[in-house]
């Protein structure tokens, strides 16, 4: 199973208010040039098939119920990695009157990826810390 | 198509004694403000004046004892705003989307975010905001504070908006979204079902709704420029572009001519990525994956311009007050050159696919008709329009940039369907390629940017831009200090997004896709 979810780690990728940047950085990643694909890695479309939830943008407070949802959706074990400012901190949203802030206001972060977007490698190098920390026997929802 | 003079003419002769006064916003844009109740005559005179007029946006502001509601109408080369203003305590006012059906979810967001009561609305519902948001708390009113607004941390649970509603009669209920493989953002679409045929959608929109308007008084008009960016990570530039090209207006600076040059070349790079982003997103949702891939391994050249051009792939931080932030170094120029002759290439094996190709012919041809007559009732702008024979583009009604000096064509398609509308995308890119051409062949030397002063005079300012989905329209009003007192944006998707409602209503559950993608919807730009 561990085997298994190492190589081919299947991703639910959910943006609850982000500005599209970080999105299309997440899309480039399957797309030739990047193609993460290669890795096993899957985009899969349900949260019930996903290991991994792969969260763009500032949480709103009408995105917050269904990311919670979402999260509680997935089968253990599972991670989450936070993709760009605003689903590590806020960013530039911070304090803003529908904003509740970043995703782990919410849910439990694993990995958080800085960056405005961050590029595509670096959101693979994310994934690949999260995976060789998995190997070393990390559980899920904790830090 | 009447010129504005004609009309405003129209306006002081019909409505006499109503009009209280007329003034100038800027140089062109004239602002009339009538008494309360007077409005919707203004509205229709404006749109029987001008049969190719539309309401772009509405704008309130909060005046302190009373709310004023600012009616812009597009008219064939400029902006004509009608004004009224209504009691703060009791903030009624009549509906236009009688005599304009596209106000419609103008006047539901003034409603959410200033308590404005719009009589006669045939839709009176939240739009914006979410459904558990706090009775009578309306956010952009200056007495609302941010810090008073209860927090929701430690209280999630199922909202009201996610409880399913009962289906009527044989109809049934399709939720889309908020989490769907089909939306890289997270909306909901209500489909009422009849077997296959679809008889009725109820967008909900506002996830992705973060109160820039709000935050963007709060912050100064430097931090402003790198918040508006981030309303949309796609057409960022232009948000950009329009932010400061209104700014510049109310403070009277003029931009020295290579950095017109220069940001005319990132608007274009900012439309050529955008384009691609959809057509490839297009193939996806129609089934054609390998289009999708083709089309997205190319795009990554025109990123590798802009990291080149701005440092950044995505967000271009690259438009600044008064200029842009960096020149265009002389040795990346053959590169880009080089590039865009690759891409160039590329455009005509697709342009000959996105003709002869069977696949894309059912998928395509045909689906979500939107006749010329419904696009201009409706308010649809940019490529939507465009593709159903609707002749506006804002580079050419009203230039801004370089646009007045370099020479492109405007892609119009009669068809109406969403075929056209993919192709009028798919032509643009390759007029959006030479636009660059040329402006790297005649980029003016001389400075690239001009020092402003961090505050900015008393005085109010439209903006508009033409960006990937079409026109992009602003209002930025300035108290004399460093901080602004209002900024308004409605972005293209705002004004589109109505018209899925109209072309999905009769057509079949599988050529949802096809018509939603067609419109190329960005949510993170309607929500704001």
């Amino acid at each position: 199973m561990k085997w298994a979810r190492l190589k081919s780690p299947w991703v639910l990728h959910f943006n609850s208010g982000a500005c599209n940047a970080c999105d299309i950085e997440v899309v480039a990643l399957l797309t030739p040039r990047y193609d993460v694909e290669r890795f096993g890695i899957l985009l899969e479309p349900s949260p019930r098939h996903a290991d991994i939830l792969l969260t763009t943008g500032v949480v709103t407070r009408q995105c917050a119920d269904r990311l919670k949802r979402i999260y509680e959706q997935m089968p253990e074990p599972k991670f989450v990695i936070a993709i760009g400012a605003c689903a590590c901190s806020g960013g530039v949203f911070e304090g803003n009157y529908n904003v509740i802030g970043g995703v782990d206001k919410v849910i439990p972060v694993d990995v958080y990826i800085p960056g405005c977007p961050p590029k595509p490698e670096a959101i693979i190098d994310g994934v690949v810390k999260l995976l060789k920390s998995i190997e070393g026997g990390k559980q899920s929802g904790k830090r | 198509m009447a010129s504005a003079d004609k009309i405003l003419k129209a306006l002081s002769d019909s409505l006499g004694k109503r009009i209280i006064q007329t003034r100038t916003l800027q140089p062109g844009k004239s602002y009339i403000q009538v008494q309360t109740g007077a409005h919707k005559d203004a509205v229709r005179i404006v749109l029987q004046e001008d049969n190719e007029a539309g309401v772009s946006a509405i704008t309130g502001v909060d005046l302190g004892e009373t709310i004023e509601l600012m009616y812009h109408i597009r008219t064939c080369d400029t902006i004509i705003t009608i004004g009224a203003e209504v009691p703060k305590k009791d903030a009624k006012i009549e509906s236009i989307t009688d005599i304009f059906p596209g106000a419609n979810f103008h006047e539901r967001e003034v409603s959410d975010l200033f308590g404005v009561t719009f009589e006669g609305h045939p839709n009176p519902k939240r739009l914006i905001l979410p459904e558990d948001w706090p009775e009578n708390v309306f956010p952009l009113r200056k007495e609302v504070s941010v810090a008073n607004i209860p927090s929701k941390i430690g209280n999630f649970g199922v909202s009201k908006d996610e409880k399913h509603v009962s289906s009527e009669e044989r109809l049934v209920n399709i939720v889309l979204g908020p989490q769907h493989p089909a939306l890289i953002e997270p909306e909901k679409f209500s489909l009422r079902v009849d077997g296959e045929i679809v008889r009725g959608v109820e967008p909900r929109i506002g996830y992705v709704h973060r109160g820039i308007e709000k935050a963007a008084e709060s912050r100064t008009y430097l931090q402003d420029i790198y918040l508006v960016e981030r309303i949309c990570g796609i057409c960022n530039a232009c948000h950009a572009a329009c932010f400061c090209q209104t700014v510049e207006a109310i403070m009277g600076v003029s931009v020295p001519p290579r950095a017109r040059y220069l940001r005319t070349i990132i608007l274009e790079l900012n439309r050529i990525h955008s384009h691609m982003l959809l057509l490839g997103h297009a193939g996806l949702e129609i089934g054609y994956e390998t289009l999708f891939h083709y089309m997205w391994r190319d795009r990554e050249l025109i990123m590798d311009i802009m990291e080149a051009l701005t440092g950044n792939r995505v967000i271009a931080s690259f438009i600044t007050i008064g200029g842009v932030r960096r020149d265009l170094k002389e040795e990346d120029v053959p590169k880009i050159k080089a590039e865009l002759t690759k891409l160039k290439e590329r455009l005509s094996f697709y342009k000959n696919l996105f003709e002869s190709d069977s696949t894309l012919k059912i998928r395509t041809r045909n689906v979500g008709v939107l006749s010329k007559q419904d696009a201009l009732k409706l308010g649809v702008v940019g490529p939507v329009a465009r593709g159903s024979g609707v002749n506006m583009d804002v580079r050419r009604d009203e230039p801004y940039a370089a646009y007045n000096e370099i020479p492109f064509n405007v892609i119009t398609y009669d068809e109406g369907d969403s075929w056209a509308r993919l192709m009028v995308r798919l032509d643009e890119v390759g007029e959006s390629v030479n636009i660059i051409q040329y402006a790297l062949d005649h980029l003016p030397t001389g400075p690239y940017r001009v020092r402003v002063p961090r505050t900015v005079p008393t005085g109010e300012a439209i903006g508009r831009v033409e960006a990937p989905r079409g026109e992009l329209f602003y209002y930025v009003k300035s108290n004399g200090t460093a901080y602004p007192e209002r900024v308004k944006v409605r972005t293209p998707t705002f004004a589109n997004i109505l018209s899925f409602v109209h072309i999905a209503e009769g057509g079949n559950v599988a050529d949802v896709p096809a018509s939603f993608v067609s419109l190329d919807p960005c949510f993170s730009c309607t929500d704001r």
